[in-house]
């Protein structure tokens, strides 16, 4: 991210509650929170088969628990997989304290492994799936191999209710600190995404409707129909911008409006699923403003991730 | 429909169902499109005053289920009552001051919905029983192979205007057409399961917001464009989803009026033809009427 003028996402030294009727809302100071999660066991229903948009049956791999070999900067669908996600997926046996934790982790947050053979290793919260509130979470490929579903980590969650970017920008569910990370320009009227496609919002299948701190949007995308939109280059870690899309609360339509998301998983053989974004910033299009960079976008790395949570261990 | 079908072949099944309390959690409100809080009824139970034929919007209401709102309190049990029950099927009411009642699937919302005269209706609460007769799944249309029947029961598929056109394709009449801008929660998920809900037609908010589906009614006949729900509801050019909207007024953002689907296959199969006529309300007329006291 680069500022181009004082930027509103810092909270603003000595600004207090005796603020709150000036014109300008104070910033307010995001508080961080330990949670716990534990790595994710895939699982599947009693049949082993899902059905793919054609009718055809196949067994889904990736889709959640620990996925080695899926990288940030791979593919979406350069794995035959099913929502593969570059990393661990992390969760919480109790449904709400489950949702709790997908709705307080953001991606940006540092993770640290309590139990097991990879305990006091760190990774970084990458993204988030929907149905249930799955955290995903991106550790360097070693430390991958030494997790174990059921260890039990520590995600510091910090992100939720941080202040608009610019006047009229919302961002949801990301570290404003990674932003800087990432090719976005944050102005005084306005912030600007480099992504890797801008897509019509009736690419969007699930995650409609639903409410963004919890639920990722599927790109209804393949490889082939991707073309069509100049996004068969998508990879994990890409962002890209949605249009007409209003993002802040439960995701719909909205003439007019941006979301720019992370991507945060791979393809889908299932109808009304695909590759997975987490949403970041939303506004109308005259404020969040999206350049597609089809070939020579670059999203978030892992070594980007990874180093941007280093600081505070 | 003048078509030939299968529908002789099939079976029905007898399946119990219980109308289903109306769900709320201890904090209340939703949110609406820009952010404001609501609490508005809609969704389970026994919704009174709006029937097929009915508009679908301009309730104060969320997730609009005209009718029964049933269910069964096993869960797999429940899967088979929602997945095997068809729209057209008959649902008598078999507890309660109403038993004997009768009416009929218009969808499925994860909860099977019942329209019935509102003098029946009125004689329902959640916890009564009903017995669906399910039938339905399974049809298939012998001259259009590449058209997948799904929730539509045969006796649906007689009621409905069309059939096999001069050119082969397969004739329906709707009464909107629905662009895939509109398409929203439900996209994912099965198409024997709950329903589309399509976006831009609340009754809160702005132009920018508006998909020109105000005014859609209860029990209309819709073609999805660009949707494949053979396997499940999903985007795909060139194919086209026919449903009939079993659920009314959404005010949660993302959602709306929905239909439950009834065809799927490539648009080149189909010929559509715009008619304000074409609704479930059909099924209400050729309904026997019944006194309950």
């Amino acid at each position: 991210m680069t500022v181009d003028a004082t930027s509103a996402i810092l909270p603003a030294p000595g600004h207090s509650l005796a603020d709150a009727n000036d014109a300008t809302p104070p910033a307010l100071r995001l508080v961080d929170v330990n949670l716990a999660a534990t790595v994710e066991q895939a699982s599947v229903g009693s049949d082993p088969y899902r059905i793919d948009a054609d009718g055809a049956p196949y067994v889904p791999v990736g889709d959640g628990g620990i996925v080695l070999g899926v990288r940030l900067g791979d593919g979406v669908w350069q794995h035959p997989g099913d929502h593969a996600a570059p990393g661990a997926c992390l969760v919480h046996p109790d449904p709400a304290a489950g949702y709790a934790l997908s709705a307080q982790a953001c991606i940006g947050n540092v993770v640290t492994v309590r139990t097991g053979a990879a305990a006091g290793l760190t990774g970084v919260v990458t993204g988030k799936r929907g149905e249930g509130g799955r955290v995903i979470a991106t550790f360097p490929q070693d430390t991958l191999r030494r997790l174990r579903p059921g260890d039990q980590v520590a995600v510091r969650g910090r992100g939720t209710g941080a202040n608009d970017p610019a006047p009229g920008v919302t961002i949801r569910n990301i570290d404003p600190d990674l932003l800087a990370v990432l090719p976005v320009t944050v102005g005084p009227e306005a912030v600007t995404a480099g992504v890797r496609a801008v897509l019509p919002s009736k690419l969007v299948g699930n995650g409609i409707g639903r409410p963004t701190p919890m639920w990722d949007l599927d790109l209804q995308l393949n490889a082939s129909s991707a073309r069509r939109y100049d996004a068969a280059g998508l990879r994990l870690g890409d962002l890209v911008a949605i249009t007409d899309l209003d993002a802040r609360y439960n995701a719909g339509y909205r003439r007019g409006w941006v979301t720019v998301g992370l991507v945060v998983h791979g393809g889908s053989p299932q109808p009304g699923h695909g590759p997975g974004v987490t949403a970041i910033l939303i506004g109308p299009a005259g404020s969040l403003r999206a350049a597609a960079d089809p070939a020579g976008h670059h999203g978030l790395s892992e070594e980007a991730a990874l180093d941007a949570v280093r600081d505070l261990l | 429909m003048l078509v030939t079908s299968n529908a002789g072949q099939l079976v029905t099944q007898v399946l119990a169902g219980e109308v289903w309390p109306p769900l709320a959690d201890r904090h209340g409100f939703r949110v609406d499109p820009d952010g404001h809080a609501f609490l508005l009824p809609g969704m389970g139970g026994v919704t009174l005053g709006a029937h097929c034929g009915d508009p679908a919007t301009g309730y104060a209401a969320d997730h609009l289920e005209p009718g029964l709102s049933v269910r069964h309190r096993d869960p797999a049990a429940n899967y088979a009552l929602q997945y095997l029950t068809c729209v057209g099927n008959t649902v008598v009411v078999t507890s309660g001051p109403a038993a004997g009642s009768e009416g009929f699937v218009i969808g499925q919302h994860a909860y099977v919905l019942v329209d019935m005269p509102e003098q029946a209706l009125r004689g329902v609460t959640a916890g009564d029983q009903v017995t669906v007769f399910a039938v339905g799944q399974g049809l298939t249309l012998l001259e259009h192979p590449a058209i997948k029947v799904k929730n539509c029961s045969p006796r649906l598929l007689a009621a409905l205007a069309g059939g096999t056109g001069r050119c082969g394709t397969l004739q329906v009449h709707v009464a909107a057409r629905v662009p895939a801008e509109a398409i929203g929660a439900g996209a994912g998920m099965a198409s024997e399961y709950a329903n589309t809900d399509l976006m831009g037609a609340y009754e809160v908010g702005g132009e920018e917001l508006s998909l020109g589906l105000h005014g859609l009614r209860i029990g209309d006949v819709v073609a999805m464009t660009d949707t494949d729900h053979r396997y499940g509801r999903g985007y795909r050019e060139g194919w086209l989803s026919i449903g009939v909207i079993s659920t009314g007024s959404g005010r949660l953002f993302g959602h709306g009026p929905g239909p439950s689907t009834i065809m799927s296959g490539p648009a080149d199969a189909f010929t559509i033809i715009d008619d304000p006529h074409a609704n479930l309300a059909v099924l209400a007329q050729a309904l026997p009427q019944k006194e309950n006291a």
